[in-house]
């Protein structure tokens, strides 16, 4: 039986194209204000070269160590009735309220050199043997700040994904056999993709963003913690065509991701 | 220097006047000629300074004093990277006077014809390696940061930044670009040194100043020093001229003056 | 014994109280109302729930026991379950849905899809390989979930509503078939089911579970012939009036009056009145018929070629009477009617 044809609400539609002109208005704004001349030469800079590599390099670390870690985490969350429970979970969550430069003087307090971990591990470290550890500074460092704001964002989605899936099938498993590993395998895991890949491209867009830890726990040297986002905002001061150029790129590879992958999810749902 | 500038704020506000008369709803500015600038009657009005990072402090007491000489003003001051801040007035924000860290970006806002008057000298700065509390990577010239560890300097946008650039050419000393993280400020600059983890940093001796025993100093040869001239200007856009150039006017003067001694710059 | 169950478990408001004893080859049917417990008996004897005090053993091998701190979960437990619902994995199809089970216990691939191809042919549905669950009918999604369970050979095979999913048509057929599969089959079998057809049809042996105790156990025909609650009866189809005898008088717990039997009992009884042997009519009837009592009508139900009519009042009874004399005596809901029984058409029996 197919629903009678009826004209949309025309006042829903105007206020939705209101909110897409608002969000449309600024990419054409930044279109417009491109300098295409000199757009090819902007990114082929070693500054923005050095700046999309290391945005695609730790971005994508970022998101696979939110996977490895946000997985059991979202899994024990989901599964597993203990004592302040939700505590933990609204800490876990808490990089998401938090304002980014704010978690990033945080990290800064528990692993710079001086940080609460940090300090003592190297004085042990220092006792011996020759090494210590710099996570400050370094590309690792960014990759941390980057997990520390992208990791909740993939937590929060299979976490609900594990609650809402139907559990009588990880029964139907174990009466057959399977033990707990397997039952993840073959059967939550495939029962939980559509959310974890979503879970993952949210962690990944939020980690290539990332722009306040970084600055502030892993500083910005070009190279080694200078991403997109830092190196646009300095560009901005005396570069804006280059700080334009690459904000473009964000942005296209941004969308091209985010479309493919919605087609695809919209399709199976 | 005293009577140029006593004239030139005849001129301009007797200009205000005039102009006040276009302005939307801004209080009317009241003030009289007066023969010198500190013993001239109390202004009022609003005005926003846009004044660089390295004046945080000292402008910061300037503004203080200044509204308690002039009750019925009201400061605001805006600090950032001058270059930040140059490029924020060319878009059209509002600010009525402006206070630069170098001549060059000033002169970016006088090549628009953005301001109202030519721009003064008020002070001068030089820079100082700052190190971590005991120094312990024992710094003793520029060659050294070369091989100390993480370096924090400013970012070429900023003045500090072109400043240490020439510094370190000038001494022919090479940072290797892995070493050193750029801060968008000189005080973004000097936390990096103070409260993260960079080694040490080349940042204005005011900023060393203010941060006390957070840092210790190490001198860079006058001969290779850079001097640093801070301009201020009333700008063309100015709805309260009357207050912004009193208020440029305290700086220049000595209770200005005495403050920005205090803090560590030199005499313009 | 393949299975031997003596346990408490509470969980929530059930309170369950169980002693069962199964052997190889046996079908027992666990019958009983809705919240009775008789999915959570199943969900303990499979593994999926733990029980409070008592002990499990399953082919020899004591599986759960609190006190001696023993509790085998459900992967290593020999029972195969058929749920309600069937629950087949949706991702997967027919045949890896069957070979899961010997998958899961670490046979290779390639042999566990041979070794489940072998089943499929077994219930009939080897065509159906490659399709997935979402594209098969009730029927042989049953049959699937029966093959996955029994693909793992277990020792007791557990069955949750196996027909309750199929519409009527369907049950019928399934039920054949079910028979036949349960009866090759050697490890013991516990059905849970709230129709009684499935227990008759299916079952050796009754297991009546009401609010989490057993109220009555036996064969089918022991059972019929003498339910002993009421929730028993009503399966059956029978009435079942409580009282105490006194020679051939009996009189009703509920105080609503007094009934006589044929032969002179003693003490507390149950009396079971089946529907056909009760009359009825539109006046007080004469005549031999010690037992008369006032009723009124609250509802018919059509079975075939009788039809069964409610009586509310005094006594709730339920007569059968054939289609023409309700026709006849023109007997419409709400109205009053007489309703007698012979007194040698009662049988009364010790509570």
């Amino acid at each position: 039986m197919t629903t009678a044809r009826r004209r949309p609400p025309i006042a829903v539609v105007a206020v939705a194209a209101v909110a897409v002109a608002f969000f449309a208005l600024p990419l054409i704004g930044l279109l417009q204000r491109a300098s295409w001349s000199t757009f090819g030469h902007d990114l082929n800079t070693s500054q923005s070269r050095e700046a999309l590599r290391l945005s695609l390099v730790c971005s994508l670390s970022a998101t696979a160590l939110s996977i490895l870690f946000g997985m059991p985490l979202a899994w024990v969350l989901a599964r597993i009735a203990f004592p302040g429970r939700a505590l933990v979970r609204g800490l876990v969550l808490l990089p998401l309220v938090l304002p980014p430069v704010v978690g990033g003087v945080a990290l800064l307090s528990a692993f710079s050199n001086n940080g609460l971990l940090i300090k003592p591990l190297n004085q042990f470290l220092a006792q011996h043997t020759d090494w210590h550890i710099q996570l400050t500074f370094t590309t690792a460092g960014a990759v941390l700040a980057e997990t520390f704001v992208a990791l909740p964002f993939f937590v929060i989605t299979v976490e609900a994904a594990l609650r809402t899936m139907d559990r009588r099938y990880e029964d139907v498993a174990a009466t057959l056999g399977a033990d707990r590993w397997t039952v993840f395998r073959r059967v939550t895991l495939p029962a939980i993709l559509p959310s974890v890949i979503a879970g993952s491209v949210l962690a990944w867009a939020r980690a290539l963003g990332e722009f306040g830890a970084t600055i502030t726990f892993a500083g910005n040297i070009i190279g080694r913690t200078q991403t997109l986002p830092l190196a646009v905002y300095l560009a901005l001061e005396g570069n804006p065509d280059v700080a334009i150029a690459l904000s473009l790129v964000l942005l296209g590879v941004s969308l091209i991701v985010i479309v493919s992958l919605r087609d695809r999810w919209l399709e199976r749902s | 220097m005293r009577r140029s500038l006593t004239v030139t704020l005849a001129v301009i506000l007797s200009l205000g006047f005039v102009a006040s008369g276009c302005s939307s709803s801004k209080q009317a500015d009241t003030a009289t000629t007066g023969t010198t600038v500190s013993s001239a009657a109390p202004v009022t009005g609003t005005i926003t300074v846009s004044a660089a990072a390295s004046l945080t402090g000292a402008f910061g007491t300037i503004k203080d004093d200044f509204v308690k000489a002039n009750p019925g003003a009201t400061v605001t001051i805006n600090f950032g990277s001058s270059g930040t801040l140059e490029t924020q007035i060319e878009s059209g924000a509002p600010a009525d006077v402006a206070a630069f860290a170098d001549e060059a970006t000033m002169k970016k806002l006088s090549d628009k014809q953005l301001l109202a008057a030519p721009a003064q000298i008020f002070a001068t700065n030089q820079l100082v390696i700052v190190t971590k509390p005991g120094n312990p990577k024992g710094i003793k010239t520029l060659a050294d940061l070369a091989t100390a560890g993480t370096i924090s300097l400013c970012a070429d946008t900023a003045p500090c930044g072109k400043y240490a650039s020439q510094i370190l050419q000038g001494a022919g000393v090479t940072i290797p670009t892995s070493s050193v993280t750029q801060g968008q400020d000189v005080k973004t600059t000097l936390a990096a040194v103070t409260d993260g983890d960079a080694v040490a940093g080349i940042v204005y001796v005011t900023d060393a100043q203010a941060a006390g025993a957070k840092v210790d100093t190490v001198e860079i040869p006058t001969a290779q020093n850079a001097v640093a001239k801070y301009p201020i200007a009333v700008l063309k856009a100015t709805t309260s001229s009357a207050l912004a150039d009193a208020f440029m006017a305290y700086v220049l003067g000595p209770e200005g003056q005495a403050v920005l001694k205090a803090a560590g710059f030199q005499a313009p | 014994m393949t299975v031997s169950a003596a346990f408490r478990l509470d969980l929530g408001d059930l309170h369950l109280d169980l002693s069962l004893d199964i052997a190889a080859g046996e079908v027992v049917a666990l019958l009983g109302p809705n919240g009775a417990g008789k999915t959570t008996v199943l969900r303990a004897l499979a593994g999926l729930q733990g029980i409070d005090t008592g002990r499990l053993t399953v082919a020899g091998d004591v599986v759960d026991d609190p006190e001696a701190g023993v509790f085998r979960p459900a992967e290593r437990r020999p029972v195969g379950v058929v749920f309600q619902d069937y629950l087949l994995f949706p991702h997967l199809t027919v045949l890896e849905n069957v070979a899961f089970g010997p998958r899961s216990r670490g046979t290779a691939k390639g042999e566990a899809r041979s070794e489940a191809r072998r089943w499929l042919d077994r219930v009939g549905i080897a065509d159906l390989a490659d399709a997935k669950p979402r594209a098969i009918s009730g029927g042989q999604a049953q049959r699937t979930a029966l093959a996955r369970a029994l693909a793992t050979s277990p020792e007791l095979l557990l069955l949750d509503e196996p027909l309750a999913a199929l519409d009527a048509g369907t049950r019928a057929t399934v039920r054949r078939d079910l028979r036949r599969y349960l009866d090759d089959f050697g490890g013991a079998t516990v059905l849970v089911t709230h129709d009684a057809l499935d227990a008759i049809a299916l079952a050796d042996r009754v297991v009546i579970l009401e609010a989490g105790a057993v109220t009555q156990a036996g064969t089918i025909d022991e059972i019929t012939t003498r339910p002993r609650t009421s929730y028993v009866a009503d399966l059956i189809g029978v009435n079942l009036l409580r009282g105490d005898a006194q020679g051939t008088t009996v009189t009703l717990d509920s105080h609503q009056g007094e009934v006589t039997i044929a032969e002179r009992t003693e003490g507390p009884v149950l009396l079971l009145i089946r529907p056909h042997s009760i009359g009825l009519y539109r006046q007080r009837p004469e005549g031999s018929a010690r037992n008369r009592w006032q009723g009124e009508i609250t509802g018919f139900d059509l079975l075939g070629d009788r039809v069964r009519v409610r009586l509310g009042g005094a006594i709730p009874l339920v007569a059968e009477v054939t289609p023409a004399a309700v026709a006849e005596m023109r007997l419409v809901e709400g109205e009053s009617v007489w309703a007698t029984v012979k007194a040698t058409d009662i049988t009364a029996y010790a509570r």
